[in-house]
């Protein structure tokens, strides 16, 4: 704690980055964000189990972009980001909402979080996506801190109600995402926290035409839902964030899974591992897999 | 807003399931329909005539045509449209044929769905807004890719007409196929002899610049607009100081490592070689796999004999870029290939013909070359295992064509033609020769081509067999040509001293790649395919980009020639004028709403999308953002759909246009 304090102050200090996007404790399960300019509250930051949210959301708010523009010259900005939320950063700089020589990533060896504020930390209370977790390890960094450790035990429920919902027919994984998008009173709080649902206006909010009905009746509601999941698919990389910012509960990240999991296995592609690879979506090959068209 | 709705007939094509008069009748009663008529022919000039009319008469501001797909007419009415005065693009079609009529028997239902196909337009045509052509400069200047026959006659044709040519042939000399055979159906003419002249044509032509022993690399771009970038493969000759002597090909040690690839492996040629002795240009090339110098580092023989300082081992591929204001593709073919060294994987081959084991089994080029008189038998019939003199000999045809299961499906054409002058050839040379053909159908369609084969059969006693050959084997210094009489309904064999195969002609093995390159389609074989197979055939689906010859399809020489003929006079059509008209059916960014995510550039076929940096009133740049070059732009609405969040418009097809269509659905 004390180094990544101290490494933040020296950042500020020297003047190498505006800001540094991070965690501060709240009480003893729970955290949130904040984002620091002044070296003196760097003593603010915080980084453990229950830094939950994925801070690279912040990364494309145009106000802190802008807020390291000059005229001559463009500052770094800071982002804390646990090994998961690199790949949101990767996706974003691969999708040109950031680019890398603008961000000055701080990351951790990390053994996974808790699945909500105010839960122990154990293997009955971590969060799903670190279950079965493969990079404890950022893969992009340019600082990073924390020890190894051993990630608590837990089975995947997710995956088994995933492939539940693959086993269904058609009609009964339409009866199911049906009741479940019933639920959904828009208030794109999903959207909010993805990171990327970086468009400045959504496709929801175009009113000339209304492509998705805006009540939270289920036509817009299903229309909604499965556009969004139709946006994400090959670019999601699975913070799960939506799911936990839902508030009647909708399980997003059964459908986002779901597409990852297709993406992966008809196109070998997982969003936000590689700078390298061209995106999924965007990209075409003539041996690409083409079960998928209808 | 005022709309008018004409309903077509198109003969008996539309009302024979259609009740057209009711679907006149029921649009009068909508919104915004200010009149409505059916009527035989709409194209027609009394059609037209009753569109302009009623436009004037009743003020109309727009209008719908139910008719036929807009790929037909809709320019027609478009351009009626404007010479009674309302803007072209306040036009829509319902296609009422293609859509409808013809996909459907019953006249009551295809009546409805007709109705909501003119519904849907008529609430398309209340969102459209006037556009006006966009116009873009011309490049007057033509690239001819491939220089056959095809490239050659399409190449003199547009430098005739005054505009310059860049000809790119990938091969150190000019003169394709045609320069290999040896006379030509149905004249008998020499060919070398009717080729070199235009060979040299092209070489002295001051409009002409050829670039040999080159390849197109890169094409960007657009019709009029394009910038093609080509790569010239090192000769290791200063093409200025040679002087064509030939005195490092007489003096090269090498002589029998490479195979001569113009002689159809016939023959051996030195490691610096000129392909054959009316190249053009008449410059030797150095093969850098076989020469010592390159393998060894030592030799240079041909840089002592070199009076003239030409041989440059260090020379360098070069690269150069042209802007180009059309293309004319004309990359010819090949022979199937059996199962010769290079075979080809995607067909299974003739093993039971014993090609490329038995060396007097050989296919029509070699054939042509035998026969030539620059060839390397100069002329005489002599087969390639002994020299000896055929006195035996067997043509099949087919080899490769019209067969599904080992090769392709499509009829070569020109085979039965070729097979018919080379049994004749044959006859001419030796008298006492006796020759056969085994056919499956003999396709002799073309002026003087059936008295041709005729000639062939009642003149110089070819004799013909229908049916196929199922095996040839050696024996005794003959080949066992074991096959079927069809006719006769029994089973034929012949003791042959030579057997020529008719293989299949075939796209060259780059072809899909060039297409790519160029960005035109091509079809399952790889030949480039045409826009309209009746009305287009010489244009690609790529504006700007023309074919002729062998790459599009097998031709032979008089329809190579005719369709290089006709591709050169629709370059020289769009080079006449300075400026292009363009549809403006384009793309357009709202360039508050893009977030820069790029996936538009990214998936753009035709390179349109550029980034633009917006600034504030700082000049603080504070995004990126997409931007259409509307002159590249060719409104395919890739990217619109693309969009996560719509912030791209198509004119004429934009959101609230085609949400309104959805809608009235
Ligand atoms: C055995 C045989 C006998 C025949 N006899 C007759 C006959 O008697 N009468 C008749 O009318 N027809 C005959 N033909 C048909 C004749 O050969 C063709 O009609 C004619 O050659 C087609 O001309 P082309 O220019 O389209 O193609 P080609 O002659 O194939 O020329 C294409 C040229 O493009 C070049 N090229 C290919 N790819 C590229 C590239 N990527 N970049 C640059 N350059 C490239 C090639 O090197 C070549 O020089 C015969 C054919 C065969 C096989
Ligand atoms: S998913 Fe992996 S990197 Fe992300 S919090 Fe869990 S363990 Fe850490
Ligand atoms: S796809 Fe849309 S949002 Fe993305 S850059 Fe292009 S126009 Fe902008
Ligand atoms: S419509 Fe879009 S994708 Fe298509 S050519 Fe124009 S810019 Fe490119």
């Amino acid at each position: 704690m004390k180094e990544l304090r101290e490494h933040a102050k020296e950042l500020l200090e020297k003047g190498e980055v505006s800001a540094v996007i991070g965690y501060s404790q709240v009480s003893e399960k729970r955290t949130k964000p904040i984002i620091v300019t002044d070296p003196q509250d760097t003593d603010q930051l915080v980084f453990n189990e229950y830094c939950l949210n994925n801070l690279a959301v912040y990364l494309t708010k145009a106000r802190i972009k802008v807020s390291c523009r000059t005229k001559d010259k463009t500052l770094k900005l800071a982002v804390t980001a646990k090994p998961c939320d690199v790949h949101s950063v990767v996706a974003l700089i691969q999708e040109n909402q950031i680019h890398r020589e603008d961000i000055h990533i701080i990351s951790f060896n990390c053994h996974g979080v808790a699945k909500d504020f105010g839960f122990e930390f154990s293997g009955d209370n971590i969060a799903s996506k670190c279950i079965n977790c493969e990079t404890h390890k950022p893969l992009y960094f340019d600082k990073i801190f924390g020890e190894e450790k051993e990630t608590p035990k837990a089975s995947d429920d997710a995956m088994e109600r995933i492939q539940e919902i693959e086993r269904m027919s058609h009609q009964e994984r339409f009866e199911f995402f049906k009741n479940e998008f019933d639920k959904c009173i828009k208030c794109y709080a999903c959207r909010a926290v993805c990171p990327l649902c970086y468009c400045q206006r959504c496709i929801t909010d175009k009113t000339i035409p209304r492509w998705i009905e805006s009540s939270s009746h289920m036509r817009g509601n299903f229309a909604w839902n499965i556009v969004r999941a139709f946006h994400l698919s090959g670019r999601c990389t699975g913070c799960g964030e939506c799911e936990r910012a839902c508030p009647v509960d909708i399980p997003l990240s059964l459908l986002n899974r779901r597409m990852a999991i297709k993406a992966k296995k008809s196109f070998s592609y997982v969003s936000g591992r590689s700078l390298e690879t061209p995106t999924l979506v965007g990209s075409f090959n003539e041996k690409d897999n083409d079960e998928l068209f209808m | 807003m005022k709309i008018g709705v004409f309903i077509c007939h198109c003969g008996e094509n539309i009302s024979s399931t259609v009740d057209c008069p009711r679907v006149a009748k029921i649009c009068e009663s909508y919104p915004g329909v200010e009149y409505s008529v059916d009527y035989k022919y709409m194209c027609s000039d009394p059609g037209q005539n009753l569109i302009r009319e009623a436009i004037q008469l009743y003020k109309l501001d727009a209008i719908v045509i139910g008719s036929c797909s807009p790929h037909m007419h809709e320019r027609t009415f478009r351009n009626a449209a404007f010479s009674a005065g309302i803007n072209p693009f306040m036009v829509e079609i319902a296609n009422l044929r293609e859509h409808c009529s013809w996909v459907h028997d019953d006249i009551e239902s295809s009546t409805l769905k007709a109705i909501e196909l003119v519904r849907m337009a008529i609430e398309k045509v209340k969102r459209d807004k006037p556009l006006s052509k966009i116009n873009v400069p011309v490049t007057k200047r033509v690239l001819v890719i491939g220089g056959g026959i095809a490239g050659i006659q399409a190449a003199l044709d547009v430098a005739n007409a005054g505009y310059e040519v860049v000809l790119v042939e990938k091969e150190p000399s000019i003169g394709g196929h045609m320069s290999q055979l040896s006379e030509t159906f149905p004249t008998l003419d020499c060919s070398q002899c009717i080729l070199t002249p235009r060979m040299v044509e092209v070489h002295q032509h001051p409009k002409i610049k050829l670039l040999t022993y080159s390849e197109v690399v890169k094409v960007e771009g657009f019709i009029g607009n394009f910038k093609v970038t080509i790569k010239k493969k090192a000769r290791h000759i200063n093409e200025d100081l040679c002087s064509g002597c030939g005195m490092c090909i007489s003096k090269c040690p090498i002589k029998k490592k490479a195979y001569n690839s113009f002689e159809e492996d016939l023959a051996f040629r030195s490691a610096v070689y000129i392909p054959f002795s009316q190249a053009i240009p008449n410059i030797p090339v150095i093969d850098e796999t076989v020469c010592t110098y390159f393998q060894t580092g030592k030799c240079g023989m041909c840089l002592k004999v070199c009076d003239r300082g030409a041989i440059n081992f260090d020379q360098k591929d070069t690269v150069m870029v042209a802007d180009i204001g059309a293309i004319i593709v004309a990359t010819g073919y090949k022979l199937y290939d059996i199962e010769r060294k290079s075979a080809d994987l995607k067909y299974k081959g003739y093993g039971e013909y014993g090609y490329g084991k038995y060396r007097d089994v050989i296919d029509g080029l070699q054939f042509e070359r035998i026969a030539s008189a620059s060839g390397p038998t100069s002329g005489e019939m002599k087969r390639p295992s002994d020299g000896k003199e055929p006195k035996k000999i067997v043509f099949i045809q087919c080899v490769g064509s019209r067969d599904d299961s080992k090769g392709i499906s499509y009829c070569s054409k020109i085979c039965c033609m070729y097979t018919a002058k080379q049994a004749m050839l044959y006859r001419h040379k030796v008298h006492d020769g006796e020759a056969y053909v085994f056919y499956m159908d003999i396709r002799a369609g073309g002026k003087m081509y059936e008295e041709f084969v005729r000639r062939a059969i009642e003149e110089d006693k070819v004799k013909y067999i229908r049916g196929r050959v199922s095996r040839i084997y050696e024996e005794n210094g003959k080949y066992i040509v074991k096959g079927e009489d069809t006719i006769a309904g029994m089973p034929v064999e012949i003791d042959a001293d030579m057997v020529v195969l008719a293989t299949a002609m075939i796209p060259q093995d780059n072809a899909p790649a060039l297409a790519r390159t160029i960005g035109i389609p091509y079809d399952k074989y790889g030949f480039f395919n045409e826009s309209h197979p009746k009305l287009k055939p010489v244009e690609s689906t790529t504006a700007g980009v023309f074919l002729a010859g062998a790459c599009q399809s097998p031709k032979d020489i008089p329809e190579s020639v005719a369709m290089a003929s006709a591709a050169a006079c629709k370059t020289i059509i769009l080079l006449s004028s300075d400026t292009l008209e363009r549809e403006p059916v384009v793309a357009k960014v709202n360039e508050d709403l893009c977030a820069g995510c790029f996936y538009c550039q990214k998936v753009c076929p035709f390179g349109a999308v550029e980034v633009k940096d917006v600034k504030d009133i700082n000049g603080i740049v504070y995004k990126e953002v997409a931007f259409i070059n509307q002159g590249v732009c060719q409104g395919c609405g890739t990217c619109t759909a693309t969009c996560l969040s719509k912030s791209i418009e198509l004119s004429g097809f934009n959101n609230e246009e085609i949400f309104a269509e959805i809608a009235a659905l």
